[in-house]
């Protein structure tokens, strides 16, 4: 960015990133850098400075710079002395240095207090980073059976149960999810893909258009975007199989659709496609777009 | 009117009228930082009681979505039965059950919590923070009532029915007295009560300050409430809820149930 950053505009983007979650590691570090330079940008935070500091500490760890997380860590240590958030900000600082050192770190740590969320959850991304999947899945497993409602710990396991190509274990940890947040398009979605990578098209097809249903993509929007135009791409996919197949099995016992209704469906996704990739805009910049004319009027 | 020709000396308005105010915003806010002090940090809880603790919320949850259920039969009837399985069989349970010589499991005994270090840790603390609200109204109240009995401190700008006048004049046995004056016990009791909205401004939300607690609970009835960590039954909670599962699933419908004529409807492919 070239315009100069201000003390306030520094603070509030780093409380929306607190907030909010963002993983921005480079621009928190330099927003956070200046106002450590300031001369009074850490009475300005008041009582947000330990959370700013453990922010900055983490956002430091992600980009390397290990200088400056020990110097946070060690003023969130001297005022929280026995605090297990900054005992998890002294794990990842081992972590980012030596996985086997922090894997005793963390285990060590958890005889302390044996129930604490953030601990564990370090615990288990070592043991994904060291590649240790079998116990990963041991330890994630027994953490969702404590904390059952951590949408990121099923996600997680959903991931690696898919990257093992295991897609109906994966489906099992993501029917969680969808119990956890029933409103969310991103899941469906997720599940619908997962689905259709273990060959279940039927249920794959549902999921899709549950994904569609949940978006805000409608007729009056002159085409599909985002999460609901990959959504129409699966249904596409789904329906070309099914309509060729119409005998394909499906491991949920998922009931097949009627005729009539998938191949108004597949026009319907053809239509919402075509559509979305025939404004001028697209015409012009988008790679690959007659190869998806091509594939659309097939 | 006889009220109209009191007149009150601007000094009870400087040394009793502010004094008692103010003292009772102090106290207030010392009584908030002596309950910081005292309060004992939260018990740490093995994985076993967590787990315990919130298994029933996974039974909720699956439960409460079953009209809409976002998850197909399949999947919703497997979640079920390894649900109801696992609470038949007691696996939730932090500690096993024990069973009597006919082999029925035997209630844990509701006076042990007498016993319980734990449970009575809790109840102490209850008490701690009872004796630090009550302790400091009462010491005010007897300054009061010592040095300023009797005295009339302010009147009321508007006016109140007859009704009012033991809220208003306690401590005062007049009969004809206007209701607007206002005796000094009861200026106490209005702040008492009063002060909860600026205790809220001064110390923020979750101040210890604010009085509803040593109105509402006495130690005994704190300690009644499950959030205390009285020991619950949960083999019976979790047979309850295994059965609940099981009328839960007679009202289940799968969202993707009849999504294709939603969606062929809802983009105008289908007569609705």
């Amino acid at each position: 960015m070239a315009q100069a950053i201000t003390l306030s505009s520094a603070l509030n983007d780093l409380s929306t990133a607190r907030t909010r979650g963002y993983r921005d590691s480079n621009e928190i570090v330099r927003k956070g850098l200046f106002v450590l330079e300031q001369k009074n940008g850490l009475q300005q935070l008041g009582d947000n400075v330990w959370d700013f500091l453990e922010q900055l500490a983490i956002a430091a760890l992600d980009i390397g710079q290990l200088d400056l997380a020990d110097d946070c860590i060690h003023r969130l240590d001297e005022q929280f002395p026995k605090s297990m958030r900054v005992e998890k900000l002294r794990g990842m600082r081992i972590e980012a240095q030596d996985l086997g050192l922090a894997l005793q770190f963390y285990e060590q740590a958890l005889e302390k207090d044996e129930a604490n969320v953030d601990l564990w959850k370090r615990l288990i991304s070592v043991l994904r980073q060291q590649n240790k999947i079998e116990r990963c899945i041991a330890e994630l497993d027994s953490f969702l059976d404590t904390f059952y409602s951590d949408i990121e710990g099923w996600l997680e396991l959903a991931d690696i149960y898919a990257s093992q190509n295991l897609y109906t274990r994966s489906q099992q940890a993501l029917s969680h999810v969808l119990l956890l947040a029933p409103q969310n398009p991103f899941h469906a979605l997720r599940f619908a893909e997962t689905a259709y990578s273990a060959n279940d098209v039927p249920l794959a097809l549902r999921y899709f258009l549950r994904t569609i249903e949940l978006t805000t993509d409608d007729e009056s929007g002159a085409s599909s975007v985002g999460v609901a135009r990959r959504a129409w791409f699966g249904v596409r996919l789904c329906t070309k199989h099914l309509l060729s197949n119409p005998g394909a099995v499906s491991e949920s016992n998922t009931p097949p659709m009627k005729k009539e209704n998938l191949e108004s469906l597949d026009i319907l996704a053809a239509e919402r496609l075509t559509a979305a990739y025939s404004s001028t805009q697209a015409k012009t910049s988008v790679p690959g777009r007659t190869e998806v004319l091509k594939w659309l009027s097939s | 009117m006889a009220g109209d020709s009191l007149y009150l000396d601007p000094q009870i308005r400087d040394w009793v009228l502010f004094p008692i105010t103010l003292v009772m915003i102090l106290v207030g806010v010392l009584r908030h930082n002596i309950v910081q002090l005292i309060a004992s940090s939260p018990k740490k809880l093995s994985r076993a009681a967590t787990r315990e603790q919130r298994a029933l919320l996974r039974a909720q949850i699956l439960r409460s979505t079953a009209k809409s259920s976002p998850i197909p039969p399949s999947y919703y009837d497997s979640h079920t039965d390894e649900l109801t399985a696992a609470f038949k069989a007691g696996n939730y349970l932090s500690k096993p059950v024990e069973l009597d010589q006919d082999g029925k499991p035997i209630a844990p005994n509701p006076t042990s919590m007498l016993t319980d270090p734990a449970a009575m840790e809790g109840m102490m603390g209850g008490m701690k923070n009872q004796a630090v609200m009550m302790i400091p109204q009462m010491i005010i109240m007897g300054w009061i009532n010592f040095f300023f009995q009797g005295f009339v401190l302010i009147k009321l700008p508007f006016p109140l029915t007859l009704g009012f006048k033991s809220m208003m004049q306690r401590g005062i046995e007049t009969p004809d007295m206007d209701v607007r004056w206002v005796s000094s016990l009861s200026w106490f009791f209005l702040n008492w009560f009063g002060l909860n909205g600026l205790y809220r401004v001064l110390l923020g939300n979750d101040n210890s300050a604010v009085n509803q607690q040593d109105l509402a609970s006495s130690p005994f009835a704190g300690a009644a409430a499950p959030a205390m960590g009285q020991p619950q039954d949960y083999n019976k909670l979790f047979t309850a809820e295994s059965e609940n599962l099981q009328l839960a699933q007679g009202v289940y419908h799968w969202v993707g149930e009849d999504i294709d004529t939603r969606i062929l409807r809802r983009y105008g492919k289908l007569a609705a």
